[in-house]
């Protein structure tokens, strides 16, 4: 068992004393900004990048990925107890979570959820551990073709899968590439939109960007918000949940798992997809769907494990690809390029140590979580007490301190501070920053890949279709693109054909 | 990567010290600068490079040897930007006291400046060489997949190749550009963003041959992955003694990355001396002659003179060798 050897070997990285501590470390983290809402995973992951300047790349990643797992068993708790979704992904388990809770079971959902996340991040470690090979058994067969592609496609994915108005996604995302742009041509050398400022000679950093957009914009952003004190929590008691819920349960959690690992490895999916899809499909699937809002286990248990699968399969595209699925892992992907560690395909065979220390990783956070989830729920409720006055200027000082040690430039605190402000202001207007960063890191990538293939097949391009790979990808991508505009024809047909219920199916699981 | 955790307690000592030499300051009247106080608290190395990648290591090892010899911390500081230009500059400008020093790339010098605006071009004349450091080579590599066993069997293919290149204005691009021309072979330049993916593209046989630094490309080349054709340097690497150099393969296209320290310009004679000496224990040093060897380098502890001598000598060759084979670095043929 060849194939297994690096497996264990990750084990043995992952139960290094630091690497366990980064761990929990990152767990807890997650956990605590899971229970604030406001700062989600991107915001906290962007302001705590520098600090993970200074450890070796796996630690660092272990950390940075315990905070994103974490934070969705955290969204959980303040969904159930005070009906405040601390995280996007955990909005669909106010519906059914809040309603247990005023029912006196608050201790059920809390225990359902846990477990629930619990198996489905393991679920899809299981996935990610058996797949990511196979992705990189094609490893060399990568070249600027296949990325151009690649890039082409996740751009189009991310701009038409994101959730919110489209046209601003669109318009975000092309800010995004747009600014991809700036810096010295990889090709010719000519200098572009650098007004000769040899700061902007290699481009804007990706990092000053996301710990503005997602750091200080959304710190900025919660200010607005009038807080209100927190409210007394529901009593949580007897947080094993009994055996008829978990019966109950047992099948959105199976359903959950696989749904939310599907849908985290596409590109713009991720875990508030998946957790809302999953909760359309419970809903749709179940024999009493007017159970659902008035406190349904399956409601909780289905998307609390969807989005935990979907956090951990969106690692698959990044690591095994290069290719980030969300703005959380365009942020990985940032922290990986700081180490000096580009992720593709080459990740998993040129620092095994480091793919497998992660995955693995994953399996500890998740134990360490399901521990603290259950008996300490009390704790993390506490936090919110914390009042905004205090946190708020604590992490922008976090923010710009650590955006000045990346690269000992004023310059990139001056960007901070600038796409801070713009960040907010997109909040305000209703531009999601994801397709921006998105774009901005896939943009470079497309435009250096495409240009590259094009020498390479001496600007002929058909040499695209010259490839399988990159072939197939194109295809994807044409899908992709014409299927929004004839899905409703397909589906008239259809529903001509077979009935009302074929076209609920297509909405579900696309 | 160990090297992450050292250069924090250096930073801490850093500031240690100079909190102490700014209290001790304040005893004496004026305080004005004093070269006979050198080092007068920490001195800075800067790098216009990433952490982790040669020219940053070469400058982790100088530090260490020689904060002992000074005995004061001299922490590297990473400013990476504009192919090191943005820290180099910035040095430039800075007090010429000995107490800001920064590792200049030779290409910054002599290669750069033929690819770049004059705006964003370094000049060695701004600047007080203290010593040269190593060098680095290059080596031009073919995928096994190509057939390329020997640059006779690639001038002889009478067909159009590929290559890819570490970059635009890199001696990678330099020598590739400049050997292909003396050997009328027809090819088509491909800009990687570093030398790593260059090479990545050989294996995969994405393009059929890259040029880069030795470092890189060793442990492939010992694995059989990639075939070395020849190396740019003027006599045979040791590390690489069955490689021809081109210049006995008949082609005239000498390439070598080379490093130095650098003061700011007008840097009093006598610390300069003391910088000098520092950096000579270093060489002299076990731990640096390893080191040395461990990243392929081969050491060219040559004086600041020569330093300036040979890159200059070098810029005028290369000016002359593009404008002879009429090449443009950046594409625009």
């Amino acid at each position: 068992m060849d194939f297994l050897n690096p497996v264990l070997n990750g084990f043995v990285v992952v139960l290094e004393p630091t690497n366990l501590l980064y761990c929990l470390i990152g767990v807890v983290i997650g956990m605590l900004i899971g229970v604030l809402p406001g700062l989600g995973p991107a915001a906290t992951i962007a302001i705590l990048l520098p600090l993970t300047y200074n450890v070796e790349p796996v630690t660092a990643i272990i950390m940075l990925a315990g905070i994103f797992y974490g934070a969705q068993y955290g969204g959980t708790i303040t969904s159930v107890l005070l009906r405040l979704p601390g995280e996007a992904s955990s909005v669909v388990t106010v519906f059914d979570g809040y309603q247990m809770a005023k029912q006196g079971k608050a201790g059920t959902a809390l225990g359902l959820a846990a477990i629930g996340s619990f198996i489905g991040g393991t679920a899809s470690i299981i996935g990610l551990t058996f797949l990511a090979p196979v992705v990189a058994s094609f490893a060399l067969d990568f070249g600027p073709a296949e990325y151009s592609a690649l890039a082409l496609l996740g751009i189009l994915l991310v701009a038409t899968i994101s959730n919110g108005a489209k046209t601003k996604a669109l318009i975000a995302a092309a800010v995004g590439l747009l600014l991809a742009t700036v810096g010295r041509d990889v090709f010719t050398g000519e200098s572009r939109f650098t007004f000769g400022s040899l700061n902007l000679a290699d481009g804007i950093d990706f990092v000053p960007i996301a710990m503005g957009l997602f750091g200080l914009g959304e710190i900025l952003y919660n200010l607005e918000e009038r807080h209100r004190a927190a409210k007394a929590p529901s009593k949580v008691t007897n947080v094993w949940p009994s055996k008829a819920d978990l019966k109950q349960a047992s099948g959105a959690i199976t359903r959950g798992s696989v749904l939310g690992f599907l849908l985290g490895i596409l590109p713009g999916g991720g875990a508030t997809i998946a957790s809302m899809a999953s909760y359309a499909m419970e809903k749709k699937r179940a024999k009493q769907p007017e159970r659902f809002g008035k406190g349904a286990p399956e409601g909780v248990a289905g998307p609390e494990t969807a989005n935990n699968a979907a956090a951990t399969s969106s690692f698959i595209p990044l690591l095994t690809l290069g290719i980030p699925a969300n703005a959380t892992m365009a942020l990985m992907f940032g922290a990986l390029l700081i180490q000096g560690v580009t992720p593709g395909p080459q990740l998993v065979e040129q620092h095994p140590d480091l793919f497998w220390g992660v995955v693995n990783s994953m399996y500890i956070g998740n134990i360490l979580l399901l521990i603290m989830s259950l008996p300490l729920v009390g704790l993390f409720v506490k936090i919110l007490r914390v009042r905004a006055a205090i946190l708020a200027p604590v992490t922008a000082l976090i923010t710009l301190l650590g955006a000045y040690t990346i690269n000992n430039s004023m310059f990139d605190v001056t960007l901070v501070v600038v796409f801070g402000i713009v960040g907010y202001l997109m909040k305000k207007f209703g531009f999601e920053p994801g397709p921006l960063v998105l774009a901005f890191v896939l943009g470079s990538l497309l435009e250096s890949s495409l240009r590259r293939s094009l020498l390479v097949f001496g600007g002929d391009p058909l040499g695209f279709f010259s490839r399988p790979i990159s072939a197939a990808l194109l295809i994807a991508f044409v899908l992709v693109a014409v299927l929004p505009g004839i899905r409703p024809l397909l589906a008239k047909r259809k529903t001509a054909a077979t009935g009302v219920d074929d076209t609920t199916k297509i909405k579900e699981t696309v | 990567m160990t090297h992450f955790p050292l250069r924090r307690t250096m930073f801490t000592a850093a500031s240690a010290i100079t909190l102490f030499a700014l209290t001790a300051c304040g005893n004496v009247a004026g305080g004005a600068t004093n070269s006979a106080k050198f080092p007068n608290g920490p001195v800075n190395l800067a790098v216009g490079q990433a952490p982790g990648g040669s020219t940053d290591l070469i400058a982790r090892a100088i530090s260490e040897g020689a904060s002992k010899s000074l005995g004061t911390p001299m922490p590297v500081v990473n400013k990476p930007g504009a192919n090191g230009a943005l820290a180099t500059k910035e040095v430039a400008a800075k007090a010429a006291d000995g107490q800001n020093l920064v590792l200049i790339n030779a290409s910054l010098i002599t290669i750069t400046p033929l690819a770049v605006a004059a705006a964003e071009a370094v000049n060695i004349d701004d600047f007080d060489i203290v010593a040269g450091l190593s060098q680095d080579d290059y080596v031009l590599v073919a995928s096994p997949a190509s057939g390329f066993k020997t640059i006779k069997d690639v001038v002889g293919a009478g067909r159009s190749v590929t290559f890819g290149t570490a970059g635009v204005g890199t001696g990678s691009q330099l020598a590739q550009a400049v050997l292909f021309k003396q050997a009328q072979v027809k090819g088509t330049d491909v800009p990687f963003d570093s030398g790593k993916p260059a090479l990545t593209a050989v294996l995969g046989n994405q393009v059929e041959m890259a040029t880069v630094q030795l470092g890189e490309a060793m442990s492939q080349i010992q694995a059989g992955k990639v075939v070395p054709l020849l190396v740019f340097s003027e006599e045979r690497n040791s590390f690489l003694p069955d490689t021809p150099t081109a210049k006995e393969s008949g082609y005239d296209v000498p390439v070598a990355q080379y490093r130095a320290i650098a003061a700011p310009k007008g840097t009093p004679q006598d610390v300069k001396d003391k910088l000098l000496a520092a950096v000579q224990d270093t060489f002299k040093s076990d731990a640096y002659k390893d080191f040395n060897k461990k990243n392929l380098l081969t050491p060219k502890e040559i004086s600041g003179a020569e330093v300036v001598t040979q890159w200059k000598d070098y810029a005028a060759k290369y000016k002359a060798l593009i404008e002879k084979y009429d090449i443009s670095l950046s594409g625009k043929k």
